[in-house]
């Protein structure tokens, strides 16, 4: 038992449900890098542009996610406010390689983060820069710096490169895998707040 | 007209200020050394340039995927045309690309050259036939000025380079090309395509090309033979085609006169002229409607049929123009690139949007360009390259602001009715306005005819107070002063002559001795110096009080003329004044 879990279940937050929203441009590899995070009984093999959404379910020890593959395709994005509600926490994946798109990411991501729904929560946001594999990729470094992540003060994220046709660091256990630890920990202390905010308003009265 | 620019300019403050957010600066290269034409730039998953590089190097087919030069090949002469087609049903659907270059075609599949197609040769001037088969024993001059007045046109290769040599240079010029026959080819102008027989997207098509001899040639896909062609009264330069070949289609091509011909299947010829007031720099067409843009700072539109819809007056000269089709929004706008770095958006005569650039854009295409289908692709005068991306949730707002009429036109005034007189004099008018006319006309010859004879009278005796004299021009006028009976006449003379002096003038005065006593009344003039005015006093004593004035005559007369060089007739005043004693 992980030290998360023993933490979730310290807190009694066993079997959470957590819906996460995984947002960002068509061909992105969304659906790519959900697919790598479903056991590999579960993974398919050809992966098509997504229409609408789809709902994908999964489990760790200690929660159990519901991720929203949203489509990234222009006329599908405006689907996307309509999840903003129920999400709790985020997945933004950018095609690193696709640098004339990345002034779209950059608009989408803007609209996404100044939505009613969204501007004032402190909701966690993973980012993704996807493709590294490529030969012109640009590094997360440049990627972040292109989508101005330094202005996102209110809300916990972190972005890592990622190779989701190779799943590279799930199977070996480093950036990938740390990312998703990470987006554990900070999905975590969003919940312990509000819990001690709970707590704390018990106190008082 | 004035008026409709200075609208015109406040308007565009107001659109540039609130639609500056509408396109996303995708991307900008000052330096890509991409210099082309909208007629040379196509896109698609890629974006395909003919580089007209600089000077005569550097021409290539440039391939950008994303912001990065995938490729390049030389191309040996400059292009003047490029488009993507599908020439076959096979699958992938992966368009091929027509270069157009001199007389001939590259077609690229995949980005490889995989065919060239040259345009068939024109018929050869049997007389040039015949001095070229002469060439080797004969001399220019026997055949040349012959041959000049007979063949108007471009001569064929390679007898116009003979005609053109000195004579100590045919003979090696002869014994180089005598091997060739003679041939005229033409090169393409213009370049388009035409759907064969369905409507898809990416049904095979046909390629519709310009040439220089005046023709318009639609070939095969598949053979590149010609399936039809069609003559043009001057050379076309842009071209657009809509339809399909084997229904029904049209041709719309502007032509190096200035005027607009389209032209229908099933004729040879063109069915509609447009004549243009000035040479079109841009054509496109939206629907059924071309917009011209034309040389003269406008942009025009008409109908298929040419008819004129509407005219607008645009800041700066029209550098290039393109069509902004966004198939998934159905809208439809003309983009033009004016020469103050500017590109306007226009639906109809309405201006929606600028996009101002950081230099001025010299070929406009917007499409899909990798995976976003509203990219506006445009390139620079000094080679730039400038992509923008339509905003996902951009608007153009249709809100009229074209510089119409003022609101004031429309509020009806009180105008009073038409009187009985003010009818009848119309039906009058109506009437008889030709033998008005002609009255009026001969009323105005009789008045010109009688002031050319008073004038001719007046020159002939000397009556004006100017010198006709071209010796002396001399000019003169009078000035008279006091109450009475005692005057003062100030003559003013003036030489106006550019520096000759005049000498041996003098003056004399015509008058009624009963009436006036003057002192002098005759005497000389100094000589007058030209430029200069010289005021002249003489004193007039009125002799009686009876309140009657008359005429004083005053002659510029010179030595040994017995006709003077100058008359006035002094108009003299009424004596108010008593004598003193
Ligand atoms: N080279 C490379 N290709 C990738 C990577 N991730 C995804 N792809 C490819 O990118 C393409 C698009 O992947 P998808 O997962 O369908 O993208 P998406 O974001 O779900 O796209 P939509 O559903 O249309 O929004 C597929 O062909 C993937 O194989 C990666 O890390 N590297
Ligand atoms: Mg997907």
């Amino acid at each position: 038992m992980g030290l998360f879990d023993k933490l979730a279940g310290w807190l009694g937050l066993k079997k959470k449900e957590v819906n996460v929203l995984c947002l960002g441009l068509d061909n992105s590899g969304k659906t790519t890098i959900i697919n790598q995070l479903k056991p590999s009984n579960a993974q398919t093999q050809d992966i098509v542009p997504t229409i609408g959404f789809s709902i994908e379910k999964f489990k760790t020890s200690s929660l159990s996610f519901t991720v929203f593959d949203m489509s990234g395709q222009g006329r599908y994005r405006n689907l996307w406010e309509h999840y903003y509600k129920e999400g709790q926490a985020i997945i933004f994946v950018i095609d690193s390689g696709d640098k004339l798109r990345m002034v779209v990411a950059k608009e989408e991501l803007d609209t996404l983060l100044n939505h009613p729904d969204i501007k004032h929560r402190r909701i966690p946001i993973l980012f993704f820069a996807n493709k590294m594999d490529l030969r012109d990729a640009l590094s997360s470094v440049k990627v972040s710096q292109l989508l101005c992540l330094e202005n996102i003060k209110d809300k916990p994220w972190h972005i890592c490169a990622s190779d989701a046709l190779k799943g590279e660091g799930l199977q070996e256990g480093n950036k990938f895998s740390s990312c998703l630890a990470l987006f554990h920990i900070e999905m975590h202390l969003g919940i312990i707040g509000r819990i001690i905010v709970v707590k704390l308003a018990l106190v008082v009265k | 007209y004035r008026a409709a620019i200075e609208t015109e300019k406040r308007i565009c403050g107001l659109v540039a200020t609130d639609s500056c957010t509408r396109w996303l600066d995708a991307h900008y290269d000052p330096v890509a050394n991409l210099y082309t034409f909208s007629s040379c730039i196509g896109n698609g998953d890629s974006l395909v340039v003919g580089d007209l590089g600089t000077g005569a190097c550097n021409i290539k087919l440039k391939v950008y995927k994303g912001t990065s030069l995938v490729s390049e090949n030389t191309l040996l002469d400059l292009p003047t045309g490029l488009v993507s087609f599908h020439m076959d049903q096979h699958e992938p659907r992966t368009p091929a690309i027509a270069v157009a270059s001199g007389p001939f075609i590259y077609v690229y599949k995949n980005l490889r050259p995989y065919f060239k197609f040259t345009l068939p040769p024109l018929e050869v001037n049997p007389l040039e036939q015949e001095v070229w088969t002469q060439a080797k024993e004969v001399r220019r001059e026997r055949y040349g000025p012959h041959l000049h007045t007979s063949c108007s046109r471009r001569f064929s290769f390679p007898l116009g380079r003979f005609l053109m040599l000195d004579p100590q240079e045919m003979e090696t010029y002869v014994n180089l090309h005598k091997q060739q026959p003679l041939r005229r080819q033409t090169v393409i102008t213009c370049i388009s395509t035409l759907k064969k027989n369905m409507a898809e997207e990416d049904a095979v098509s046909c390629l519709v090309i310009g040439a220089e001899s005046k023709d318009i040639y639609v070939l095969d896909p598949e053979a590149f033979t010609v399936l039809s062609k069609m003559s043009l009264p001057s050379v076309p330069t842009l071209i657009d085609v809509t339809g399909q070949f084997d229904v029904e289609f049209r041709i719309t091509v502007a032509c190096r006169n200035g005027n607009i011909y389209i032209l229908r299947r099933d004729s040879p010829k063109p069915k509609y002229c447009i004549e243009l007031t000035s040479h079109p720099v841009g054509l496109v067409r939206i629907g059924k409607n071309v917009v011209v843009g034309c040389a003269q700072e406008t942009l025009l539109s008409y109908t298929q049929k040419g008819k004129k819809l509407w005219t607008v007056y645009l800041p700066a000269p029209v550098m290039t123009m393109g069509l902004m089709d966004h198939h998934t929004r159905g809208f439809q706008a003309v983009l033009v690139g004016l020469s103050n770095c500017q590109v306007q958006l226009y639906r109809d005569k309405n201006l929606l949007n600028i996009v101002k650039t950081p230099d001025v854009v010299t070929s406009i295409c917007f499409g899909r360009f990798g995976r976003e289908d509203g990219s506006l692709i445009m390139t620079t005068k000094g080679g730039g390259l400038i992509v923008k991306i339509l905003k996902r949730t951009a608007v153009f707002d249709d809100r009229d602001t074209a510089p119409g009429p003022p609101l004031a036109q429309s509020i009806r005034l009180n105008v009073p009715k038409k009187t009985k007189l003010y009818v009848d004099q119309t039906m009058r008018e109506r009437e008889n306005a030709v033998a008005m006319h002609r009255a009026f006309q001969m009323d105005l010859s009789r008045l010109r005819l009688a002031s050319a004879r008073a004038y001719v009278k007046a020159l002939e005796s000397s009556l004006t107070p100017m010198s006709a004299s071209l010796s002396e021009p001399l000019k003169m006028n009078a000035v008279v002063q006091g109450l009475g009976p005692s005057f003062k006449l100030t003559l003013n003379v003036q030489n106006t002559a550019a520096c000759r002096p005049v000498m041996n003038l003098a003056v004399s005065f015509l008058y009624d001795e009963a009436l006036y006593s003057m002192r002098p009344s005759f005497f000389k003039i100094p000589l007058l110096v030209p430029g200069l005015n010289y005021p002249i006093d003489a004193f007039v004593e009125c002799l009686v009080d009876k309140g009657i004035s008359d005429i004083i005559k005053v002659f510029v007369l010179q030595q040994g003329k017995s006709a003077p060089l100058l008359t006035a007739h002094i108009n003299m005043p009424v004596s108010e004044g008593l004598p003193l004693n």
